[in-house]
């Protein structure tokens, strides 16, 4: 499967029209509709009714479609979830990997029933209690859908920990550690982020949104997301290798290739050495570019047809 | 949430009566009475036979008490200690879910012989080498008696080889894995942020309350108090802060108008921050811990009461 670029995305209950009906004009490369903690309890039958309005809203806007079930209630959330547009399931507060389990064969009936292409549908694992930390491997190796992973921080992690959000610390440094290494071992996607510290729990501070998503593009990470519109273009830019980085490695590769070409396998460029490891990363990186261009590219074309079609 | 509220734990030497006839002044939620390396190995048979006598002076000030075993000798310490008002003993060393049956066994034993209720002794495991921290999972499942898991951080120390130094914390990745598996296994997390684990001593009052409230926020729910100057500092730490009450209280609010408004995602006032679900649920649990803290405390002036 190719690999998705999703370096921005918004959460949003998707029972609120006017979230979800603006939701395209927000240039996320993706969205994730929510049926869980931001959906009141009174809402959630309503709100299953609600994906195909939801798809069509956001597809206009070139993004790929999320829908965040309810871990309690797979059975009923996952049909309606899973309609043609839909590439995603995020299942929160995963614990087990008999959770997973069933999601899956959830989602191979539902494929079935609406005449979507086996195994289009994939699954991301959030991780957001002790527990599931616990089991991260079970829970992340569940099920080849998994093509994601993620958790081990925000509200409801700090609630099981007995932790306050926003402490100046990173109390949720062992979770970052498990998920990263869990995805690496298991060649999934860890989305998860690198730690900058944040005392205000400010969901829409672009300058901190920008920082934390340029300290993950150097720390090798590519996914982002938020609650606020504030957070997407601070995530798009930051998560988009600069033109001098694209220069660069470009130069990297074209010095490796003449290293290779003498039958030697390291070098020294501008002081740095240059070897196999090296060109590798200018390799991901530039790849990298090339597939944010291309979704910029796909949301700017879906924008303008929806824009004329609105004129 | 576990069932008691455990937030310092004192640590007194079972052999030296000063400090055990003042164990109880210090409003500790527990004491732990040290048979092990605070009693020299020929004064241990001493210190045991100090233990019945000791158990009811530290609980005078309504804190539950324990006695820290040697696990070699868990036998005669536990036949030592398991009388009528000792709350369970505290395990250093165990490896292995083996280790933690054995002592479970034997608390039934004596348990049965002393006319204690059955099943009613606690253990404290208290891990201190490579093997037990990466067993901990077997280690503390290995019997319902497990209520709260720490490091015994001087000895881990010795075990891995490590020189510690207050310039940087070695336990990092032993630490969350205490916090993350005990708190998965409905047990306590217990400890102390660097680098008051290791260099206990600090003359600062301020400085013991910010180390206990860093503990707190790392996700640890109690701590071994090596000295009665930690006591207040961790109580206080360990409690939800008015500021923080205030705040929850104000955040259910809030969202109980929201639910009632047809919506669960509900921005702070005068912040971008968002109350949902899981951040009602904090503040409801924050609140109730709150409850269960002042309970406790309440327990504790009644029983210094009695004594007046």
């Amino acid at each position: 499967m190719a690999r998705r670029v999703r370096r921005s995305g918004l959460t949003m209950p998707i029972n609120t029209p006017r979230f979800v009906d603006r939701s395209w004009t927000r240039n996320c490369d993706y969205l994730n509709f929510d049926f869980e903690d931001s959906v009141p309890q009174s809402q959630k039958a309503y709100a299953r009714t609600l994906v195909a309005h939801a798809i069509a809203q956001g597809l206009k806007g070139g993004a790929d479609i999320t829908i965040r079930i309810n871990c309690a209630y797979p059975e009923a959330d996952v049909p309606a979830a899973v309609l043609p547009g839909v590439v995603h399931i995020n299942f929160p507060k995963a614990e087990t990997a008999d959770q997973i389990h069933t999601l899956d064969q959830l989602i191979t009936e539902a494929e079935r029933v609406q005449g979507i292409r086996p195994g289009t549908v994939r699954i991301g694992a959030n991780i957001e209690t002790t527990l599931g930390v616990a089991n991260s491997y079970e829970i992340a190796s569940a099920s080849p859908r998994i093509d994601t992973f993620s958790g081990g921080t925000g509200y409801d992690m700090s609630m099981d920990m007995g932790v306050e959000m926003f402490v100046g610390f990173d109390q949720f440094v062992y979770n970052r550690g498990e998920g990263a290494l869990v995805a690496k071992a298991l060649g999934l996607e860890y989305t998860g982020s690198v730690y900058l510290p944040d005392t205000s729990g400010n969901v829409g501070d672009r300058d901190l949104t920008r920082g934390r998503a340029e300290a993950n593009r150097k720390a090798g990470l590519r996914a982002g997301g938020g609650l606020h519109p504030n957070t997407v273009e601070p995530q798009n830019v930051g998560l988009t290798p600069t033109h001098e980085e694209v220069q660069e490695v470009q130069r990297i590769l074209a010095y490796f290739a003449q290293l290779d070409e003498r039958g030697e396998v390291e070098g020294e460029l501008d002081g740095h050495i240059i070897d196999k490891y090296e060109a590798a990363r200018a390799a991901e990186l530039l790849e990298w570019s090339a597939l944010c261009a291309q979704k910029d590219a796909h949301k700017a074309s879906a924008q303008a047809r929806a824009r004329a079609l609105e004129a | 949430m576990e069932p008691f509220v455990r937030r310092s734990h004192l640590l007194v030497s079972a052999w030296d009566e000063a400090q055990v006839d003042m164990s109880w002044q210090h409003a500790a939620d527990a004491v732990i009475l040290d048979l092990t390396d605070a009693v020299p190995n020929l004064e241990k048979p001493q210190a045991r036979a100090n233990i019945k006598a000791a158990v009811p002076v530290a609980a005078r000030g309504g804190a539950e008490v324990f006695v820290r075993i040697n696990k070699e000798l868990a036998y005669a310490d536990i036949m030592a200690s398991a009388w009528p008002g000792l709350t369970g003993v505290v395990l250093t060393g165990a490896e292995t879910a083996a280790d933690v049956e054995e002592i479970a066994m034997t608390l039934a034993v004596a348990e049965k012989e002393h006319g204690i209720a059955n099943g009613s002794l606690s253990i404290i495991v208290m891990l201190d080498s490579g093997k037990g921290v990466w067993n901990i999972r077997q280690i503390i499942t290995a019997s319902s008696r497990v209520c709260s898991v720490g490091l015994d951080e001087g000895r881990l120390c010795c075990h891995l080889g490590i020189v510690p130094t207050p310039a940087f914390d070695p336990f990092i990745y032993a630490k969350g894995r205490v916090i993350i598996e005990s708190r998965a296994a409905q047990r306590q997390p217990v400890g102390i942020s660097h680098p008051a684990g290791l260099f206990p001593h600090c003359d600062d009052a301020e400085e013991r309350y910010r180390l206990a409230l860093r503990s707190k926020n790392m996700g640890f729910a109690g701590v071994i108090c090596p000295d009665s100057s930690w006591v207040e500092p961790c109580n206080r730490a360990l409690t939800p802060s008015d500021e923080r009450l205030e705040f929850y209280r104000e955040t259910r609010r809030l969202f109980a108008e929201g639910i009632a408004r047809g919506t669960a995602a509900i921005p702070y006032p005068g912040t971008t921050m968002m109350i949902d679900v899981p951040v009602d649920e904090r503040a409801r649990l924050t609140l109730a811990l709150w409850e269960r803290c002042a309970a406790r405390d309440a327990e504790k002036r009644a029983a210094l009461a009695r004594l007046t």
